[in-house]
């Protein structure tokens, strides 16, 4: 499958827990994205403000801030940041959650264990989507 | 006879003195010297974990996602070094899946510490017990997972937890009995916390359930655990299982059924669940007042409101809440019922507080 990622295409990782963030980040930086770490959702939402990124992965449960309150957050923004796509990861198979980050809107869910490969093909889709306008 | 010190002889006693205080010196520096050394020994071992972590998670990256698991092994991982390498694997084990979670299997199962498994499942350290169990499910170790249901009755609550975490990722449904067991045997306060633990089971849990649990009517303890996962899973195909269970007259057991029909949100059923709004007690009172607002939407509000008058507290709380959750219309009957002077000065509390509520959190 061949992904071909504009260059400088900057996604911002919002994980709490440290090695999964480098290890998405090294998947994510060898499809030659360039890659922000944030540890929260207020230090994601500090890094957006001086930065401009194209896409957006976030950890449901993190401490000060969690990923639900973040993407109220982020959708509360004018566009374009406010239009970010988000993609939501968390190890919480609860269907309640899903249906409440989606409403909230996010893009897209995904529950850990995740397949680095699925995870970077949904990115994929959802930068698609976003560069049509959809 | 009794020696008092005055009778020592003045040299003697000084000499004493001298002696005590040079063991005393000696003693609070040999105490020091243990200490310093014992950090000394941590520091070191901390900074060789964080050498090594470092070192591996950047081998890790290019095993995994660079074909460095193609093109030849991790690497050497000393002997020494062999159980912090299987620390270092468990931070990744409930991250990554497919492909990537088989080569961190593999990276274990070359670290040769498996085999030491059936000894350390029955170590007499709960750590080991516990971190053995650990590896068996983390590490999806098929030949093991037999081992794992006698420590379910482990005396350390932790290796118990962790032996039930392991044989769900098993996914096999064999080990659905004795987990299920495991949860009835805990507090019922604890039961509601473990529902996570039995849905890594997955979603063919409920119909093994549904089919082996022993009947309702003389033992319903299992099928209250049955409705919570149901509601928590939304699980429409155990709906009819629910309904029956709903006759049942037990009050945990309608309690928990009450809020599954709640989360399924079919409104067909809100005529099954309306005579419960009529119970004798409170409890289920309560929890319909919460499933109607749900299932009947607007048709729901004569009912909330008459139970927004219930003298328990809780249901006339549920019964405003389910108003409020109903949004104009819902708001627009608690703005009357908080407005009229001959409804009951409880439900007009409730009512304004519940008006309150929902335009403090932007909902009307």
């Amino acid at each position: 499958m061949s992904r071909a990622w504009p260059e400088h295409t900057r996604i911002l990782v919002v994980e709490d827990d440290l090695p999964t963030a480098r290890i998405i980040q090294a998947r994510l930086e060898m499809e030659g994205l360039e890659v922000l770490v944030a540890g929260n959702g207020i230090e994601a939402l500090d890094l957006l403000q001086r930065e401009d990124v194209s896409l957006i992965t976030t950890d449901l449960m993190m401490p000060a801030m969690n990923g639900f309150r973040l993407v109220q957050e982020v959708r509360d923004q004018p566009p374009p940041k406010g239009r970010i796509p988000i993609l939501l990861i968390s190890s919480n198979q609860n269907e309640q959650d899903m249906v409440r980050c989606l409403a909230a809107g996010a893009d897209d869910y995904m529950t850990k264990p995740i397949s680095a490969q699925v995870l970077v093909e949904r990115l994929w889709r959802l930068f698609e989507r976003s560069r049509r306008g959809g | 006879m009794i020696i008092r010190p005055v009778d020592l002889p003045e040299g003697l006693l000084l000499q004493i003195l001298l002696w005590a205080t040079v063991i005393l010196i000696g003693l609070v520096g040999a105490l020091i010297l243990f200490g310093a050394a014992i950090q000394f020994r941590r520091d070191r071992q901390n900074r060789h974990r964080i050498a090594c972590f470092k070192d591996w998670e950047v081998r890790l990256a290019e095993h995994l996602f660079r074909g460095g698991h193609e093109q030849g092994p991790f690497g050497e991982i000393p002997d020494p070094d062999r159980w912090l390498f299987r620390g270092f694997l468990f931070r990744y084990q409930a991250t990554l899946a497919g492909r990537e979670a088989e080569i961190l299997r593999d990276l274990y199962l070359d670290l040769g510490i498996h085999t030491s498994l059936p000894e350390r499942l029955q170590s007499r350290q709960a750590r080991r017990r516990a971190e053995a169990a650990r590896e068996v499910g983390a590490f999806h170790l098929t030949g093991f997972f037999a081992l794992l249901p006698p420590l379910l009755r482990d005396p350390v609550p932790f290796v118990a937890h962790r032996a039930a975490q392991a044989l769900t990722r098993s996914q096999d449904l064999a080990y659905a009995g004795p987990v299920m067991d495991w949860v009835l045997r805990e507090d019922r306060y604890q039961r509601e916390r473990l529902l996570r633990v039995l849905e890594g089971f997955g979603p063919d849990l409920l119909p093994w359930l549904d089919a082996h649990l022993p009947d309702p009517g003389t033992d319903p303890e299992p099928w209250i655990i049955f409705a919570l996962l149901a509601g928590s899973r939304r699980h429409r195909e155990s709906q009819p299982r629910l309904l029956e269970l709903l006759t049942i007259a037990r009050l945990d057991l309608q309690v928990s059924v009450l809020k599954a029909l709640a989360a399924l949100a079919d409104p067909t059923t809100y005529g099954r669940v309306l005579p419960l709004a009529g119970h004798g007690a409170w409890e289920i009172r309560a929890q319909a007042a919460r499933a109607l607002g749900v299932l009947g939407g607007p048709e729901a509000i004569p009912d909330l409101l008459r139970l927004a008058g219930d003298p328990v507290y809780e249901v006339r709380r549920n019964a405003a809440q389910g108003l409020a959750d109903l949004g104009h219309a819902g708001a627009a009957a608690l703005g009357w019922l908080a407005e009229d002077p001959t409804a009951d000065p409880f439900a007009r509390d409730m009512a304004q507080e519940r008006l309150e509520w929902a335009d403090e959190r932007g909902h009307l």
